[in-house]
């Protein structure tokens, strides 16, 4: 049994335990040491493992057909992602070295890819679309409201610059999840601008080469990503799938039948 | 010649007009979530032969009743 929050069911108690590791192992990996990002490995993958052991069943039909699908899709976005990686490693033009960073960022188009098409598979776009973004717009917001902590408390001096930028950046992730599930495909567009506008400003301090190309690729991933494949995803539906934006529950009280 | 099939469903029909069940209540008696309720009436999800007789079953009807296939024919 899964109780309730505000009326709506929690995720089920598998989901938030991998959930609750994976954000422990980030912050003890960040704050503690190192290797303690092995334990959000745990709560990343190992549910899946559990499944596919017989010793987890808390998946429907449904939601496993939704899992295997965007597992293959992992693997294709995340094999030509390596394949890209390790071709330009070999090519070395830009005297690149193999680092963690690297792996992380082959880990992350990984994850972030199987994630969406769970999602999309299951929830369909709209929501999908809304949900992955408020996630993405917490995760920048807990980011910048620990870097306004860390100015006000250290040395560094609190740049307007940078709280500005750190509104301009988190403001459309709430307001478009708002949006996506009543007028998807015009979100969809915002969004695609959005992230496009996004480019435009942090693309030429990306392209300086005081920073590291992998971290580049890192931020770029979890900044653009989110934004563009949900964007995608709202401009494909079709005019005719518009109710699909809501997938509230469909009362059983017969309406009257049209011809 | 090829041809493609489609299934079409009366998930919806049968839970709301002859039966006025929510998809909750639907999904609850044959052991799956709402979403996947949902997205077997709008035509996302094909069910498992398995899933389809236990929503044929909670309804009281035979299988063929609740789906069928749409056939067309392809180049």
């Amino acid at each position: 049994m899964t109780g309730l929050v505000a009326g709506r069911p929690l995720p089920p108690l598998p989901a938030l335990v991998a959930g609750g590791l994976v954000i422990l192992g980030l912050l003890l990996d960040t704050f503690v040491a190192d290797g303690f990002l092995v334990v959000a490995g745990l709560g990343a993958f190992g549910p899946g493992i559990l499944r596919e052991l017989g010793w987890l069943k808390d998946k429907d039909e449904f939601q496993r057909q939704a899992a295997y699908r965007a597992g293959y899709h992992a693997y294709l976005i995340g094999g030509l992602a390596t394949i890209c990686i390790v071709s330009g490693l070999r090519r070395g033009g830009r005297d690149i070295e193999v680092s963690s960073e690297w792996i992380m960022l082959v880990l992350l188009v990984l994850w972030m890819t199987w994630l969406f098409s769970a999602l999309l598979a299951y929830w369909g776009a709209p929501k999908t679309a809304s949900r992955v973004l408020i996630v993405f717009g917490s995760f920048w917001a807990v980011f910048f409201l620990a870097h306004i902590v860390g100015a006000l408390i250290g040395p560094e001096p609190l740049q307007l610059s940078g709280v500005l930028f750190g509104i301009v950046l988190v403001g459309p992730f709430f307001t478009l999840a708002w949006t996506a599930v009543r007028w998807p495909r015009p979100t969809g567009a915002v969004l695609l601008g959005v992230a496009v506008v996004l480019l435009v400003i942090v693309g030429p301090t990306w392209a300086s080469d005081s920073l590291q190309l992998p971290s580049v690729l890192v931020t770029a991933t979890l900044l653009l990503v989110p934004l563009v494949a949900s964007g995608i995803a709202l401009v494909r539906i079709q005019r005719s799938q518009g109710s699909e934006a809501d997938d509230s529950e469909d009362p059983g009280t017969p309406k009257a039948v049209g011809a | 010649m090829s041809s493609r099939h489609e299934v079409r469903n009366h998930v919806r029909r049968h839970r709301r007009q002859l039966h006025d069940i929510t998809q909750q209540e639907l999904a609850d008696r044959v052991g799956v979530t709402r979403q996947t309720i949902l997205a077997i009436e709008r035509g996302r999800y094909d069910p498992s032969v398995g899933l389809a007789l236990r929503i044929a079953e909670a309804f009281g009807v035979a299988v063929e009743a609740l789906f069928e296939i749409d056939q067309e024919e392809g180049p």
